[in-house]
C-alpha cells in the first residue's frame, strides 16, 4: 500500500551534534541517521563536523574517519571498499550508492547519510534485507540442466554469453529494489529490479532448459508489473547495470511468446 | 525485534526527470479522467441550445474556466507524450540513462510547446 508518511516509531529527531576539535578550517557537516535498538528511544540525526583535509575522497572514508576519530558507536556496513561485495550500500545525498565508490565532491551542501530506504532498520546504517534474500532464493538462481550429465561441460556460443553482459555483474547490493517506489509499496509481492534483473539473467541463459518455467514463474501482476519504469534502479545502480530495461525484455519476452 | 524502526523513502529520495515524468504522468492520467467528464457536460450544454449554453460560454471567459482550459490542454498533451515515450520503452529502447534525460524533457518541455500552439491555433491568432 502506498503510505507517503513514516509510521509513529521511525519518526526521526534531531541527535547529537559533534563539534570538530581538529580546529581546521576546512569542515563540512554530515548528517548520519542513528537507531539503537537496545534503547525505547526513536531514530535520531546525528551530526558531525569532519575535517575535510584529512579525510580521502570517498563517503566511506568519511564514515570511517567518524568511527576511528570522533564517535565509534555509529553502525554501518563494509567490506571490500572497492565496490566489489556491495556491503557499504546506502542513500547518501538522497541518492543509493555504495559509500565506497561515491565520491563526498559529489554531493552538495551537508552530505545526509540514511540506511538504505524503506527497510527496517537492524541499527543506524543497517538496513533488514532477509525479505529480499527471500525473493532473490525464489527464482531459483542456478543453472537447471537436466539433458546433460553433470560432468559434461556445456557449451555456450560467444553470441549467448554475450547476452549475460550487463545481467551477471550485480552484486547484489539492494540500491536498486531500495530506490524503487513500487518496491517501497509493494515489496512483499513484487520481485523488485535486483531480483528481476538476476531473473532475466536465467532466462537468457542459453544453457538452461527452464526457460520456459522461469519466464511463468514471473509473469505475474504484482510480481513484475509493478514496474512502471520510474527508473530510479537504472540511476541508482552503483555496477552502471540496467535493470529497467531486463524488466522490459521479460515483459516482452511475455507479450511475444507462448508461455 | 517488533520494534524495528522503517528507513525513511520518500520523504528523503532524490527526484530525476524520469521518477518525475513517471509521477506526473499518473496524476496527469486522474486529472485527464475528470477533465473527460468536464468535457461531455459542456457538450451537452451545446446540444441544449444557445441560451442554455451561456453560462458555460461566461465561464470559459473568466479566469478559472480560462485556466482549466489551458490546465487540461497541459494535461492531455503531456499524458501523450508520455504515453509515447511508455510505448516506446514497452518496445525496449530508450534505457539508456543519457536517453531516459533526453526523453522525459522532451516530454516536459514538449508538453508546454504543444499547449502553446494548440492555444494559438484555438484562438486564431495565426
Amino acid at each position: 500500500m502506498v503510505q507517503l508518511s513514516l509510521p509513529k516509531n521511525s519518526e526521526i529527531k534531531k541527535g547529537k551534534y559533534f563539534k570538530d576539535k581538529t580546529g581546521s578550517k576546512n569542515l563540512r557537516k554530515v548528517n548520519i541517521y542513528r537507531w539503537d535498538p537496545s534503547t525505547d528511544e526513536g531514530p535520531r540525526i546525528d551530526t558531525y563536523e569532519v575535517d575535510m583535509d584529512n579525510c580521502p575522497s570517498k563517503v566511506l572514508d568519511i564514515l570511517n574517519k567518524i568511527k576511528n576519530e570522533i564517535d565509534s558507536t555509529i553502525t554501518y556496513r563494509r567490506s571490500c571498499a572497492h565496490g566489489v561485495c556491495g556491503s557499504c550500500a546506502m542513500n547518501m545525498g538522497g541518492k543509493n550508492g555504495l559509500a565506497c565508490t561515491t565520491p563526498h565532491a559529489e554531493i552538495e551542501g551537508d552530505i545526509d547519510i540514511y540506511p538504505l530506504p524503506h527497510l527496517k532498520v537492524k541499527k543506524d546504517l543497517i538496513g533488514d534485507l532477509d525479505g529480499l534474500y527471500k525473493q532473490y532464493q525464489s527464482i531459483e538462481p542456478w543453472l537447471k540442466n537436466n539433458s546433460t550429465k553433470e560432468t559434461t561441460e556445456i557449451y555456450q556460443s560467444k553470441e549467448d554469453r554475450a547476452k549475460l553482459d550487463g545481467a551477471y555483474e550485480c552484486i547484489m547490493c539492494a540500491c536498486c529494489s531500495t530506490s524503487c517506489p513500487s518496491y517501497w509499496w509493494n515489496g512483499d509481492k513484487y520481485l523488485g529490479p535486483a531480483v528481476l534483473l538476476q531473473a532475466y539473467r536465467w532466462i537468457i541463459d542459453s544453457r538452461d532448459e527452464e526457460r520456459k518455467a522461469r519466464l511463468k514463474k514471473v509473469a505475474d501482476e504484482l510480481k513484475l508489473y509493478r514496474c512502471h519504469t520510474i527508473l530510479n534502479c537504472t540511476n541508482a545502480c552503483p555496477k552502471g547495470l540496467n535493470p529497467a530495461k531486463a524488466i522490459a525484455e521479460i515483459k516482452k519476452m511475455l507479450a511475444t511468446a507462448n508461455v | 525485534m517488533e520494534n524495528r524502526p522503517l528507513s525513511p523513502h520518500i520523504q528523503i529520495y532524490k527526484w530525476h526527470i524520469s521518477s518525475l515524468v513517471s509521477i506526473s504522468h499518473r496524476i496527469t492520467g486522474i486529472i485527464n479522467f475528470f477533465a473527460i467528464t468536464l468535457i461531455c457536460i459542456w457538450f451537452a450544454f451545446m446540444l441544449l441550445g444557445e441560451s442554455e449554453y451561456q453560462p458555460i460560454k461566461i465561464f470559459l471567459e473568466s479566469f478559472l474556466g480560462k485556466f482549466i482550459l489551458i490546465g487540461i490542454t497541459w494535461s492531455f498533451s503531456f499524458q501523450m507524450l508520455s504515453e509515447i515515450r511508455h510505448l516506446i520503452m514497452d518496445l525496449g529502447y530508450g534505457f539508456d540513462l543519457q536517453t531516459t534525460k533526453i526523453t522525459g524533457l522532451l516530454v516536459i518541455f514538449g508538453s508546454i510547446f504543444l499547449t502553446i500552439v494548440v492555444y494559438i491555433f484555438g484562438r486564431g491568432v495565426i
